[in-house]
């Protein structure tokens, strides 16, 4: 007999949080096996573990390497689920820019911001490391993003990120843009004096700078 | 404050350390703002330059010592140095630090590709070693000349692709523990050269940071070989203590840090007052003024930031050294280095 919608979502949720990507993978399978909803599946079951994981992060209960490989995880059973979903289930997302500034290619944080904020709901556009700063500038431009998220591990090329703002400035179109900046060496005081409008000290806070930053806009999903 | 309001040192730099080993209280406490690739910038030389000729590194960090007077001179590339002489390859800059390009360990079994340098030759180690020998001869006799390397931890990161390390820990922890020891005999190796350059080796391990990695892991895989690093010290540094440096987030893993046996640690984004409830009888403790304040602030700021991180750090039963929390970022405007060490002479006197 096929098992109960709840048991399969703690199953992916559980596979999800215990870095256990054969869980969530079979249960993945399962979910379609017995015509559960694909949306249901990834928001009520998958994205619930990530966010779980999450929070363990938050706490310092879990680390990077959980963090990795429950991501790792999610994205085993993502790619079953997808093909699934309806087109009723896509729903407007607030696009993001995201990347490490160039001259690093520190980028294990940038790329747990990343997933973290893909869990959000939001429309990630990933540069990747070593990005050159006006690249930010014009991926924002054309994927008309509400969001530029910079990272840097390293001091000698914090002040990137500055110069990106002042880009956005000279061509007049700071204000459509939320800032956000985070990294090793960076500080709230570094953040203001360059005027970014948000700082993170973890991929964790990040997520809830950047739903605070966008609430104006179209809401991305909780 | 004027400068004629800033106490006169009487001390050598050298005497003022010095007492630290002797246990007994130095005039005012020593400065060690980690001063690395910003040296280029006091010798007015291309900082790619400074990162590939051993000479203008040694020569930068004898101008940077005589500019500002800081308590260590700190020799120092990148974190990947001793990887990049196992095989790491790097992208260099004119205007900046040197950065990975690529990582010899895609597939487990490129481990056997890993050895231990010859410090003769490979990488950049030649370089170090180099510039290690200028500054002690030109200025060992007044301050103390550090070479940093990098921790086993970290050195295995840098051979291979971190977010594949990273879950190494879980999928093959034995290979994860092969590679680390390989990366621990090629430390002592360089500890080695090092000693026998007369200079204080001093072990960073950025990669065993609490924003990476959990307590638990750190006692499995960072801890273990960090103590035989200290221990070699120990054995053949005719009593140079062991030196540690963990930039980032610090707290989580402070007490599994004990159990490496260091003498010293220089921390980062971390409260050293708790750092010190937790250490503060077996270590000495430096830190941590914020690199991004140190380029961004005013030395007004930076004089009341260090303030408050001597209130805090004090009376640390194993003593305390005024420092940033991690290097000095290259473009940090000189009075800024003025102020730290300035802070040092007013708020961390014991002379009355």
């Amino acid at each position: 007999m096929a098992r109960e919608r709840e048991e399969i979502l703690q199953d992916l949720a559980n596979g999800v949080l215990n870095l256990d990507e054969e869980l969530a993978v079979s249960a993945a399978h399962e979910a379609i096996a017995v015509g559960l909803n694909a949306f249901d599946a990834i928001s009520n079951g998958l994205v619930v573990g990530m966010n779980q994981a999450g929070e363990l992060y938050d706490q310092e209960e879990y680390f990077v390497p959980e963090l990795l490989i429950c991501s790792d995880a999610m994205y085993a059973a993502l790619e079953i689920l997808r093909p699934h979903l309806q087109k009723s289930d896509v729903t407007e997302k607030i696009a993001c820019v995201i990347g490490v500034v160039e001259g690093d290619t520190h980028d294990i944080g940038k790329n747990l911001v990343k997933i973290l904020l893909d869990v959000a709901g939001f429309e990630m556009h990933d540069l990747g490391r070593n990005v050159p700063l006006a690249d930010f500038v014009e991926k924002a431009k054309e994927v008309n993003a509400r969001l530029i998220c910079l990272s840097t591990l390293m001091t000698t090329t914090m002040d990137g990120m500055a110069s990106v703002i002042e880009m956005l400035k000279e061509e007049g179109i700071r204000d459509r843009f939320r800032v956000l900046i985070g990294g090793g060496p960076i500080s709230k005081a570094f953040a203001d004096r360059i005027g970014a409008d948000g700082y993170a000290d973890n991929a964790a806070s990040a997520v809830k700078v950047a739903k605070e930053l966008c609430a104006g806009f179209a809401a991305a999903r909780a | 404050m004027p400068a004629s309001d800033i106490p006169q040192d009487t001390q050598t730099s050298l005497e003022r350390v010095l007492s630290y080993l002797q246990g007994v209280n130095p005039q005012r406490v020593a400065c060690f703002p980690l001063i690395l690739n910003h040296a280029a910038r006091v010798l007015g030389v291309p900082v790619g330059k400074y990162n590939r000729n051993g000479e203008t590194m040694g020569k930068a960090h004898v101008a940077a010592f005589r500019r500002y007077g800081n308590d260590l001179v700190s020799i120092f590339s990148t974190t990947s140095t001793l990887a990049e002489a196992m095989g790491t390859t790097m992208e260099f800059f004119d205007e900046d630090a040197p950065q990975i390009a690529g990582q010899p360990i895609q597939e487990y079994d490129d481990i056997k590709k890993i050895n231990v340098p010859d410090f003769r030759r490979d990488g950049r180690l030649p370089v170090y070693l180099d510039a290690t020998e200028l500054a002690v001869s030109e200025v060992g006799s007044e301050v103390v000349v550090g070479t940093i390397l990098a921790g086993p931890f970290t050195t295995a990161a840098a051979l291979r692709p971190l977010d594949f390390f990273v879950k190494d820990l879980y999928k093959n922890p034995e290979w994860v523990h092969q590679l680390l020891e390989i990366c621990c005999q090629a430390g002592i190796a360089f500890i080695d050269q090092i000693l026998a350059r007369r200079a204080l080796p001093i072990i960073v391990e950025p990669i065993g940071s609490g924003s990476l990695v959990s307590p638990r892991h750190f006692k499995t895989f960072v801890a273990p070989y960090l103590k035989r690093m200290a221990a070699h010290i120990h054995e053949n540094g005719g009593g140079l203590p062991a030196a540690l440096h963990i930039c980032g987030k610090t707290k989580p893993n402070l007490e599994a840090m004990l159990g490496a046996d260091f003498d010293l640690w220089s921390l980062d984004a971390v409260d050293l007052g708790e750092a010190r409830q937790i250490a503060g009888e077996r270590v000495t403790l430096i830190g941590n003024v914020s690199p991004a304040n140190l380029l961004k602030n005013s030395p007004e700021e930076i004089d009341a930031e260090a303030r408050e991180v001597c209130a805090k750090a004090m009376g640390n039963p194993r003593g305390f050294i005024l420092g940033s929390g991690c290097e000095v970022p290259i473009n940090t405007p000189p009075a800024n280095i003025d102020a730290l060490i300035n802070a040092a002479r007013k708020y961390g006197r014991f002379d009355g």
